[in-house]
């Protein structure tokens, strides 16, 4: 059978490899199993507060805007029904089904117990140094639906 | 939601994290976990098609990640092979600037990977003499009767 050969290069292809998701997720049951479910959170808080470094300093600079524009980025991205209404003081984000949690259940990998927190504790490191705070209001661990809600908390 | 365009400075973080916690033991705990949990389609490609397994795995996972890449498979001569020009993954935490990449970031690629193959009777190299350039080269190669463990799971 002759060779075969495949050539890419970046410009060829989106970057969006969704079964990413799978392997976040394994990586959060990873260390719930062995470091306990306050270690899932401490490492969402310190991947949160250094990767979005410059979305946090971006909230502080120009308020929820800044946060309603990388959200609706993301969710662009990724796919699924959301709806973000945006005020001075208040981002309220609703999602019917979370777009990682709809790939992890189509293609079977499992769903980590914590994976809430990707979005719960990520938010609120976000929001570390700020004069704004998040809360999750709702969330269905089957699905992802969730509503999540960015305020200020002091002017 | 971290968006699957965000993993992989999530999971250069989470390698940090967990050296952290447990050195360098602890990360590599880790990946065999990743490698037994979660690349049973690899395996079951690899079961299933011997070395097009390989070939038939990387064609979906490198063009999602739109890497830059030529990819071989000689299956006359035994061998799959992938030469990566440029890692998506290394190249995006090389181009985050307020972002340290964890600094064995590569080596995870050959733990995972490794531990799926050789098992299956398959010789696995890396080599990673380049990786802090984001180049690394891939290459799977038959041992006599590896392809005959196939569908033997």
């Amino acid at each position: 059978m002759a060779k075969q050969v495949m050539h890419r290069t970046a410009g060829d292809n989106e970057y969006l490899h969704r079964d990413f998701h799978g392997a976040l997720s394994a990586g959060i049951e990873y260390l719930h199993e062995h470091y306990g479910d306050e270690a899932v959170r401490d490492y969402l808080r310190q991947f949160a507060r250094s990767f979005y470094a410059p979305l946090t300093e971006a909230l502080k600079q120009r308020g929820l805007v800044a946060l309603g524009e990388h959200f609706r980025r993301v969710y662009d991205l990724e796919g699924g029904a959301v709806r973000l209404a945006l005020s001075e003081d208040e981002l309220r984000i609703e999602v019917d089904a979370c777009p990682a949690v709809t790939h992890m259940r189509n293609e079977g990998y499992p769903v980590a117990r914590l994976f809430r927190e990707t979005t719960e504790t990520v938010n609120r490191a976000l929001c570390h140094g700020t004069a704004f705070s998040a809360e999750l209001l709702d969330y269905d661990d089957r699905t992802g639906r969730c509503v999540q809600r960015f305020y200020r908390s002091r002017s | 939601m971290i968006s699957c365009t965000e993993f992989i400075p999530a999971y250069s973080e989470l390698f940090k994290f967990l050296e952290a916690r447990g050195g360098r033991r602890a990360v590599e705990g880790f990946w065999e976990y990743l490698s037994n949990r979660f690349l049973g389609n690899l395996r079951s490609a690899v079961e299933e098609r011997g070395l097009r397994g390989c070939w038939d795995y990387w064609s979906h996972t490198l063009n999602e990640e739109a890497a830059d890449f030529t990819m071989e498979l000689d299956e006359d001569a035994g061998q799959f092979r992938i030469i990566m020009h440029h890692c998506p993954s290394m190249g995006r935490l090389l181009e985050l600037e307020h972002v340290e990449p964890y600094g064995d970031y590569c080596r995870h690629c050959d733990v995972l990977y490794r531990r799926v193959l050789e098992p299956l009777g398959y010789q696995y190299t890396i080599d990673l003499l380049q990786c802090g350039e984001a180049r690394c080269a891939i290459t799977v190669t038959s041992r006599p009767g590896a392809e005959g463990r196939r569908g033997q799971g």
